[in-house]
């Protein structure tokens, strides 16, 4: 059995709009590998590393690398990117009560815009994307409490950009 | 005012500890836990566990506001300190008032006043208790003179704000005067962020005994008898016992109601602990401080009594009245507790954080081990380096000495250093068996046994000492 080109066409439109990164299709002799934005594994990864929060990275430097906890508990699915929360507290979408969510899914966000807040008694704390990407899932509820590390958001990178003009 | 979820701000084996208590009253429990703390038993037994930030105790255990926020949000009545950390930090009991929680130990007022040492002082002399001959505050060089003119050598300097030993210096001549001062304001300082001080007389043949107590709301106070500590080593304790041996039972009774009715003159309400100094060769025993928490060493209380102190925390705190009077307290038998530290006795007793690959507590009739380890728990390196406490309790000393000699023995612990070893040394010592010690014995004692441990053959040095035919 054989794969036409339109056979392949239609499996690598269907990647495309799927939450996964990768297609791996096996048949005897057969062999398809399907990759969505080609070095995705890696864009998703660079970015990931420089903003998985500053926090766990400055945690990480003071423990000389002595890991006693794997740090990436959260991993994230398909390449998309966590956003974790730097502090124990609750987590507002909005600025204000009635306001309009500063992010929802689909928001491009640039690496300075805000995502949430995080209120430590009445203290609040705007957490910031980080990285530049769209908003693939939003994790919790205004209002709820939410922990130390435990991933927020998650954020596709914003890769592709780069590679076109590469391309181009 | 009732509880039904109690916030444990703390770790380790007190977390356990407090854990169990809650759960035992049909009370859930909540443990916060650092990122190293993710995978520790408190955070596996409690009916929930919240992150509250990174391993460093600064930005986990010791946020209030974090602390506060987590109890709201976890829909908790109250919060639970420990020891250590938070404990006796007024701000954290403000804070519960504040915020509508209920702190599960003295009012902050109380924890304000007995957390200044000077302060304490002169109220208990006030009310006719002796304390040590000492000084008021002194806040520099020339008046350390001035003061230790007028006293008698050796001298101690303590930090007015402090405790656990940190900033405590003990002068034997004058010549030692300045370098002293400099180094325990120093410690102070960087310690408490007070560099007060002040001079007692030292008291070089003592015993350090303390008092367990317990207030109501009601305001009945009643003491639950003393705890010996004098095994100390850089006054950090490591081997307690109640009763304390070898003590004129006249004497006892008297230190018994007078660390009762300083609880009672401050009108103290919850666990607490009056500390006092007995001077061996005079027979006179003077106020030392007072501890608002529940101490490290509660458990030898408790095997004698029979009270569960951490419950009788909890029940008080939810606003009702001791579960027992004076009258109804019966202490029988013997109990002794010895902290089991992940130290190297033979490296200066550095912490030895790591894997634990092999783990079997002892067990058997009289023998209890509180601990928060388990077998592949990495001891992390951000704490102290306490990993159980082991206690045995007898109808006798001597009973509860060798069931103590033999739990040490049938311990396991490998792939980290722990104090067992030298433990047992202590344990073997014939002062020891006799229960004829002063606070400066450990010290001692020390010497012979790292002169022991360098001397032994390598083979030898790993084999464990028994030393329970000594009391048998």
């Amino acid at each position: 059995m054989s794969l036409t080109e339109d056979d392949v066409l239609q499996i690598m439109k269907l990647i495309e709009e799927s939450s996964f990164n990768e297609l791996h299709i096996e048949m005897g002799d057969f062999k398809l590998s399907v990759r969505k934005g080609g070095a995705a594994e890696k864009t998703a990864n660079a970015p990931a590393a420089s903003q998985v929060s500053k926090e766990t990275e400055a945690d990480s430097a003071g423990t000389e690398g002595e890991q006693i906890k794997d740090k990436t508990s959260t991993v994230s699915p398909e390449g998309l990117t966590p956003v974790t929360s730097p502090m124990l507290g609750i987590f507002y979408r909005s600025s204000a009560p009635g306001t309009p969510p500063y992010v929802d899914v689909g928001t491009l966000v640039k690496e300075d815009d805000t995502l949430c807040l995080i209120e430590v008694m009445k203290v609040f704390n705007a957490v910031k994307a980080g990285l530049r990407g769209v908003v693939e899932k939003i994790c919790a509820e205004s209002g709820q409490l939410v922990e130390y590390g435990q991933p927020l958001f998650y954020i596709r990178p914003d890769a592709p950009v780069k590679r076109k003009k590469k391309a181009a | 005012m009732t509880i039904s979820r109690v916030l444990v701000a703390n770790r380790g084996e007190i977390a356990v500890r407090i854990i169990k208590a809650c759960q035992s009253l049909g009370v859930e429990a909540v443990a916060v836990v650092s990122e190293a703390d993710r995978e520790s038993l408190p955070a596996k037994i409690a009916n929930r566990a919240v992150c509250i930030g990174p391993a460093l105790s600064s930005e986990s255990y010791l946020r209030i506001d974090t602390l506060i926020t987590a109890a709201l949000g976890t829909e908790s009545d109250a919060i639970h300190p420990g020891y250590g950390f938070l404990a006796e930090q007024p701000e954290l009991a403000e804070a519960c008032r504040n915020h509508g929680l209920i702190f599960v130990g003295p009012p902050p007022e109380v924890l304000r006043r007995m957390g200044n040492k000077i302060w304490a002082r002169q109220k208990v002399s006030e009310v006719g208790i002796p304390v040590i001959p000492g000084s008021e505050k002194v806040k520099d060089l020339p008046q350390a003179r001035r003061v230790a003119r007028k006293m008698k050598f050796p001298l101690i300097f303590k930090a007015a704000a402090g405790g656990g030993g940190r900033g405590m210096k003990i002068v034997r001549h004058p010549d030692e005067l300045k370098t002293a001062f400099e180094t325990a304001a120093a410690e102070a300082r960087s310690a408490f962020g007070d560099e007060t001080i002040y001079i007692e007389r030292y008291i070089s043949n003592a015993r350090h005994i303390e008092v367990q107590i317990m207030g109501d709301p009601l305001g009945n106070v009643i003491h639950l008898g003393e705890r010996d500590c004098s095994s100390q080593r850089r006054y950090q304790k490591i081997v307690e016992e109640a009763p304390a041996p070898s003590l004129p039972s006249e004497l006892r009774e008297k230190i018994r109601t007078v660390g009762a009715s300083i609880a009672k003159e401050m009108n103290y309400v919850n666990a607490g602990t009056v500390e006092f100094i007995l001077d061996q060769d005079s027979g006179q025993f003077y106020f030392l401080e007072m501890n608002t928490r529940i101490q490290v060493e509660h458990p030898v209380t408790e095997m004698i009594s029979g009270v569960d102190l951490v419950r009788e925390q909890i029940r008080i705190a939810a606003g009702n009245p001791l579960s027992l009077s004076q009258p109804q307290l019966q202490l029988t038998g013997h109990a002794i507790e010895c902290r089991i530290n992940a130290e190297s006795p033979e490296a200066a007793f550095q912490p030895c954080p790591g894997r634990i690959t092999r783990w079997v507590p002892p067990q058997g009739p009289g023998i209890r081990v509180d601990t928060h380890c388990y077998e592949g728990y990495v001891v992390p390196p951000y704490y102290d380096s306490l990993i159980a406490k082991l206690i045995t309790v007898g109808s006798s000393r001597p009973e509860a000495l060798q069931r103590m000699n033999h739990a040490l023995t049938d311990f396991v612990v490998s792939g980290i250093e722990t104090t067992i070893p030298f433990l047992q040394f202590l344990l073997g010592d014939p002062d020891y068996i006799r229960g004829t010690f002063n606070t400066r014995w450990v010290e001692e004692r020390m010497k012979t046994f790292s002169r022991q441990r360098k001397g032994a053959p390598r083979s030898a040095r790993g084999k464990r000492i028994s030393v329970s035919e000594t009391v048998s």
